[in-house]
């Protein structure tokens, strides 16, 4: 499987959304511990490295993070002005990352980047942020099976719209999803 | 500057982009709001204050709206706002014209470029309003209420969400006998990023 995970952060690194796609052998307790700890250094990456972005670009350009690669596996992000972040952990896919760079990552209709858009302004504002319950600022994340974040009483749980359901299939007809 | 064109353009196509509602249904109904906040608070400051909120909740849930819209558009707002000039045309332009389908114009930039009016013609929300005159007495305290005071919460939350941390005002209401509406929009600090504490704790 390509797509090993989804996490969704809000400009204050609060997670508002995760979720994972490859089986772990661990039990969920402690797979929800690493899952934590993971999406915090993703997002500490993130935001350090955005920071040096920053001041590494030339004036009057913009500075913009797409995927962060490793030698096995590679991060895609995307950001949006209004300090969403929604970050893809994927393995490394030869053949799309070739597909990518041959036709030009932006205007590749299945490239990365294409996808999280895709997923933030067809998926994410539809479902969520349209959702009469969405409070922002006020979301329960949910952690992985039955390990619900206490006092979560009263608050919007994502799981109460259908993103999750449409990112699914969404992601499920990506041809790299596999 | 080469953007004004271009972004009441835009804003034209996202207004077209946009689903409409029936225009007359849509002032009845904020008609209907105000109505019922008067009722339950009876003070006008009071309800000023509660339609400041209530436009701010909307304001925070627009922006995603319009970045998502405008983004897939291939307008990249990253470089189109450089200045607080810039982001009150998007505002006016092109923010006012995907949600109400106007077009409001910028002007009245203070020294400091801290600080602009929007000014709108015509208000979609005050169709078939009258509020009570200084004639008819008794009421003289619904002079006070500021009808469309959801526009400056709208706009609050929405830049508050951009990291701009800004104070509105309606200054000029057609409904209070003026030529036409401004909302005067001060920048009081830009926000900046960091770890917030649910980051920390977590």
């Amino acid at each position: 499987m390509t797509v090993h995970a989804l996490h969704i952060f809000d400009r204050k690194g609060k997670t508002l959304f995760t979720k994972r796609y490859t089986n772990s052998k661990s039990t969920p307790a402690q797979d929800a511990e690493q899952l934590s700890e993971q999406r915090k250094l993703i997002f500490g990456m993130l935001f350090s490295l955005r920071e040096l972005m920053g001041s590494l670009t030339p004036e009057g350009e913009t500075p913009a993070l797409h995927s962060v690669k490793t030698g096995a596996n590679t991060l895609h992000c995307y950001e949006t002005l209004s300090g969403l972040r929604i970050a893809l952990y994927t393995n490394n896919n030869p053949t799309m990352n070739a597909v990518g760079s041959r036709a030009g990552v932006e205007n590749s209709r299945t490239s990365f980047q294409a996808a999280l858009k895709h997923i933030y302004s067809e998926i994410w504002v539809e479902c969520v942020v349209r959702s009469p319950l969405y409070r922002p600022r006020d979301i329960r994340v949910n952690e992985g099976e039955g390990m619900d974040v206490d006092g979560g009483e009263g608050r919007f749980d994502i799981r109460s719209t259908n993103f999750e359901q449409k990112l699914d299939a969404f992601l499920q007809s990506m041809p790299w999803f596999r | 500057m080469s953007s004004k064109s271009s972004a009441a353009q835009s804003g034209q196509a996202l207004w077209t982009k946009m689903p409409k509602a029936n225009a007359e249904l849509f002032a009845l109904t904020y008609g209907s709001l105000v109505t019922e906040l008067v009722r339950d608070y009876e003070d006008p400051i009071e309800v000023n204050a509660q339609l400041d909120r209530i436009g701010h909740s909307i304001g925070v849930r627009c922006v995603d709206e319009f970045l998502s819209k405008a983004d897939v558009a291939g307008m990249g707002m990253t470089t189109q706002c450089q200045s607080l000039r810039d982001t009150a045309e998007v505002v006016a332009k092109m923010g006012f014209k995907m949600f109400l389908g106007v077009q409001a114009e910028v002007g009245g930039f203070s020294q400091d470029q801290k600080s602009f009016s929007i000014y709108l013609q015509d208000n979609p929300l005050s169709t078939f309003v009258e509020l009570p005159g200084d004639e008819q007495g008794g009421s003289d305290d619904l002079r006070r209420l500021k009808y469309s005071n959801v526009y400056c919460g709208v706009i609050r939350g929405a830049l508050e969400q951009v990291n701009l941390k800004v104070e509105c005002n309606i200054v000029r209401d057609t409904l209070k006998g003026d030529d036409l509406n401004e909302i005067r929009v001060e920048l009081k600090e830009v926000l900046t990023d960091g770890a917030g504490d649910d980051y920390k704790e977590e």
